[in-house]
């Protein structure tokens, strides 16, 4: 029988000290290694069998809405000045007088929680969708102003929006840069839902 | 150190783990409903080159999903604890060198939402209180040497 000195300790609970603790916590970063790979690769599959799987290199809203753009009109995009910009005052004035057609270029989500009374919601992320929605309503609008805004702020989906209708034809947009963000600061009605 | 009081930071250390496991698996789940929403999150962040958005668009959701399951169960704990504390560490980085740059934008951390500065300084602190409980949490599941209680002094 040996001595308690000589034996080491095989308690689980024994804490381990110095070598051992820095050992377990490789051991722990390398686990965590492990579950980020298997985590890729479960992304990976799930990807595969979306219904709208992801490419692998990343395309940005401006490249994916050229290439949903093209489903539209064969002309190449973006080739034209942009559109002109207004502010609260104008766009209150127009929206008031309803002068013209006010498009609100967010997602579906945002302008159902809340939009410019009146505005119909032309996303720039479901754009050729809801172009084919709205066919009707832009096509008696041609000659008429449009003012497109989106939230405010740095956004640019209401750029994006206002210039694909200068490239589909439509002569007189332009664009309400303050957008949701200054329209609701300013305590101005505001309707829900996705009616207009 | 009392035992009474090592009992109690023990059910400290639980019910955070709790919390964060739900909040990081409903977060995982929530971002891998949609994919290209949190891939746009990724790219707003001006940091990554184009190849690597949308593998870790893919990749990040189920990372969340399964280190908020291990933080539920107490003998993977502390693997995910260390995990997100790492991904918490990653987030807080992104979102401070983005305020650092004068963006504004939706970090898509926790849902969708209009891009915000106050908001980002919002979930900036919030990436600091998931770093910590998530950093407390591995330390108490870790065997650290401990001082041995004093015999009371006669």
């Amino acid at each position: 029988m040996s001595s308690p000195a000589s034996t080491p300790r095989l308690d689980p609970d024994r804490p381990p000290e110095g070598n051992n603790l820095r050992r377990q916590v490789v051991r722990d970063l390398g686990l965590v290694a492990l579950l980020a790979i298997a985590s890729l690769a479960a992304g990976l599959v799930i990807n595969h069998y979306s219904s709208q799987p992801l490419p692998l290199v990343y395309r940005t809203p401006e490249q994916r809405f050229d290439a949903e753009l093209t489903t539209l009109v064969a002309a190449p995009p973006f080739k034209i000045a942009p559109a002109a910009t207004v502010g609260l005052p104008e766009f209150r004035a127009t929206v008031d007088g309803k002068r013209a057609l006010v498009l609100d270029a967010r997602p579906s989500l945002f302008f159902e929680q809340g939009h410019v009374p009146g505005a119909f919601n032309l996303s720039r992320q479901d754009f050729a969708r809801d172009y084919r929605r709205l066919s009707p309503t832009l096509k008696a609008a041609v000659d008429r102003p449009i003012v497109v805004y989106c939230s405010g702020g740095d956004c640019h989906d209401s750029h994006l929006v206002a210039n694909a209708l200068l490239t589909l034809g439509f002569s007189n947009v332009s664009i309400f840069t303050g957008g949701w963000e200054v329209w609701s600061a300013a305590g101005l009605p505001a309707a829900t839902g996705s009616a207009p | 150190m009392t035992g009474r009081d090592d009992r109690r930071r023990d059910y400290l250390a639980l019910a955070i783990s709790l919390a964060i496991g739900v909040l990081f698996t409903y977060a995982g789940a929530d971002k891998l409903r949609d994919p290209l929403q949190f891939a746009d999150s990724i790219a707003a962040f001006a940091m990554l080159p184009a190849v690597s958005i949308n593998l870790l668009a893919l990749g990040l959701p189920p990372f969340e999903i399964a280190c908020g399951l291990l933080m539920l169960a107490p003998r993977t704990r502390r693997v995910g604890a260390l995990a997100l504390a790492l991904t918490a560490m990653v987030f807080f980085s992104a979102l401070v060198s983005a305020l650092a740059r004068g963006l504004t934008l939706d970090c898509g951390c926790f849902g969708v939402g209009a891009p915000s500065r106050p908001r980002m300084w919002l979930e900036s602190g919030l990436n600091i209180a998931l770093l910590a409980g998530s950093l407390m949490v591995y330390l108490r599941s870790t065997p650290l040497p401990r001082p041995q209680a004093r015999p009371a002094e006669a």
